[in-house]
């Protein structure tokens, strides 16, 4: 996106202006209409004391014949509250619905108990509408942090049934963004994808049952991580005809829990290869060691000591030689 | 709240035939063993109070929900089958979306009762996370579909959580279903933009608890409201506490007394819910 066309996402200026305070109305694309009462408060206070001395920036809605709030719907909230019949607003050019967008994405910060749903089809619409994909590029427009970023992409990338889901009206089944981003890792993996068995819309479909059910061994949704470690782990040692089969069995049988997944082999293989990184991390550690410097250092060498011992019972045990 | 039979009426074969007539479409079937062990469920001197209570019923069935969203659709002002003769742009959305819920099915219905199932009807109706693309302004509507509504605070709070937010410019927004309580209606119209439609309103006189309902003595009411305990102790009047008695073809509402639909080992309700 070029520097010109971030320019032309701002409103032009107006003037500024007292306007009747029952004459404004909330920006409907506003995140969230509920504030905390606390820092509220404390505002409330001070424009009771001075006034509200930074002006509220509106817009004029030819379409609705109203004046919307773009910034300054806390000040607007104590003005009703402290009864204050005028308040002082710069009147902006009416925004396009990007330009609102974009407003409301950088005035209004995330919060992390926000539903990310709504957040996703907003950044949908700037998405598409600005032709613009990048997630570092969006993340710098909407001032969203890119990991949000990401996420609300993952959220998109569902179809629009599985959206809805995430925006039931009864929270007790209004499916969590977490659920289909934990899932994403899984649907998406390409060995999955290759899986004979595999369609990625009836493998959504089992494991939103699985999850809404509390049945076939799910815990939470940050099983899907373990359930893609066991496929990862299998895959690296060329396990994967039968963890295909297993994660079929999986999905059609609510009896079988998420230690099916593992196969043993694999499972050591890859925590071997864990070890191993941090064995060569050790070596270098210990290689670098300057003993002079390190002599006083009691702790250390009978630590180290203790490692040669417990070394020595593990290769003993493997039947390795230890002389070479 | 429909008359029940007169006390200590007879439970025969004439009223259990009755009974099966009428709940003859319950999704789940209902059959004569499952009305006697229904009824058994009451000590032999409370099953007077049951079998009057099944007689209030208030069953809607299939043909009643796609007359009733026949007629509440072309009630709605602007609309037309003809795109040409409509005002502006029209969408449908279903108000729930589960897999296997209310919302969804509804929609299938809504199509059929208005003749809108054919492939050319599909760009009209749409999922809510496609709203905000679809950008709908003033001169447009959008109509949400739905069974029920008991008591409105879930149309109040999804309203507040998200739907205004992907509906920013104000279109005319309708809530269309099957029935609803002047209670659900008015706390809807007065919390949220959605104007609600229905063929059937439900009114205090409809809650088996309220002082209104005069089918039950207050003794009655509280031997019923026993049992309903055993079926849920959490909400015994049901959900919202509406103490409704109403059953759609398709599922019965939360929002009725539990003895009807609760569904455990402790109580076998006869009209068991889908989800």
């Amino acid at each position: 996106m070029k520097r010109k066309k971030i320019h032309r996402l701002a409103p032009a200026t107006i003037g500024v202006k007292k306007i009747p305070t029952i004459s404004l109305v909330p920006n409907p694309h506003n995140p969230r209409m509920l504030f905390d009462r606390e820092p509220l408060d404390t505002l409330k206070a001070s424009i009771d004391k001075v006034g509200i001395l930074v002006p509220l920036t509106v817009y004029w809605s030819k379409e609705q014949g109203k004046y919307i709030i773009l910034d300054g719907q806390r000040r607007w909230l104590c003005a009703q509250e402290l009864d204050l019949k005028e308040v002082p607003v710069n009147q902006v050019a009416e925004p396009t619905l990007v330009q609102n967008i974009v407003t409301m994405f950088q005035i209004h910060r995330l919060r992390e108990d926000w539903e990310l749903m709504p957040t996703a089809l907003k950044l949908e619409v700037l998405m598409r509408e600005l032709s613009e994909k990048n997630d570092k590029k969006l993340s710098e427009l909407t001032r969203l942090d890119k990991a949000v970023v990401v996420r609300c992409k993952k959220l998109l990338s569902y179809p629009k049934k599985y959206q809805d889901l995430m925006l039931h009206p009864d929270p007790t089944k209004r499916v969590k963004a977490d659920f289909f981003i934990e899932l994403y890792a899984v649907r998406n993996d390409r060995m999955v994808n290759k899986m004979p068995w595999f369609a990625k819309e009836k493998f959504t479909e089992r494991m939103l049952e699985k999850y809404q059910t509390k049945s076939g061994g799910f815990k939470a949704v940050t099983d899907f991580r373990l359930m893609k470690q066991h496929i990862t782990n299998a895959v690296n040692v060329k396990k994967t005809s039968a963890i295909s089969r297993r994660l079929e069995e999986f999905t059609n049988d609510d009896n079988l829990s998420m230690d099916h997944l593992m196969i043993k082999s694999a499972d050591v293989s890859s925590s071997a290869r864990k070890l191993l990184i941090n064995v060569h991390r050790l070596e270098a550690d210990i290689n670098s060691i300057d003993v002079e410097e390190f002599y006083g250092e009691e702790d250390l060498w009978k630590s180290l000591e203790k490692l040669i011992s417990l070394i020595r019972t593990k290769l003993q045990a493997a039947g390795r030689r230890l002389d070479k | 709240m429909k008359r029940p039979f007169p006390r200590n009426s007879a439970v025969d074969e004439n009223r259990i035939a009755e009974w099966l007539i009428l709940f003859s479409q319950y999704t789940h079937s209902v059959t004569t063993g499952i009305i006697e062990r229904w009824l058994q469920q009451f000590t032999p001197r409370d099953r007077d109070i049951a079998a009057r209570v099944l007689d209030c019923v208030h069953f809607i069935t299939n043909e009643q929900i796609l007359s009733s969203f026949k007629s509440t659709l072309e009630s709605l002002p602007g609309w037309d089958k003809d795109e040409k003769r409509r005002n502006g742009k029209w969408r449908f959305v279903p108000f729930t979306a589960s897999s296997g819920e209310s919302g969804d099915s509804m929609i299938h219905r809504f199509r059929r009762a208005n003749n809108l199932n054919f492939k050319k009807y599909n760009s009209l109706f749409i999922y809510k996370s496609d709203l905000l693309l679809e950008n709908l302004n003033k001169d447009d509507t959008v109509v949400f579909i739905d069974d029920f509504s008991g008591t409105g605070e879930q149309a109040e709070t999804t309203w507040n959580e998200n739907l205004q937010e992907l509906l920013p410019n104000e279109p005319n927004i309708y809530l269309v279903l099957i029935a609803t309580s002047v209670i659900g209606r008015t706390r809807i119209e007065n919390f949220t933009k959605l104007r609600v439609s229905s063929s059937v309103e439900l009114t205090d006189e409809d809650n088996m608890f309220s002082s209104h309902c005069r089918h039950f003595s207050s003794h009655e009411k509280n031997i019923i409201i026993q049992y309903c305990r055993k079926a849920n102790n959490l909400e015994p009047k049901g959900r919202g506490n509406c103490g409704f008695v109403i059953v759609f073809a398709h599922d019965c509402p939360n929002n009725s007394i539990p003895i009807l639909h609760a569904y455990h080992n402790r109580w076998r309700g006869m009209f068991r819910r889908n989800y």
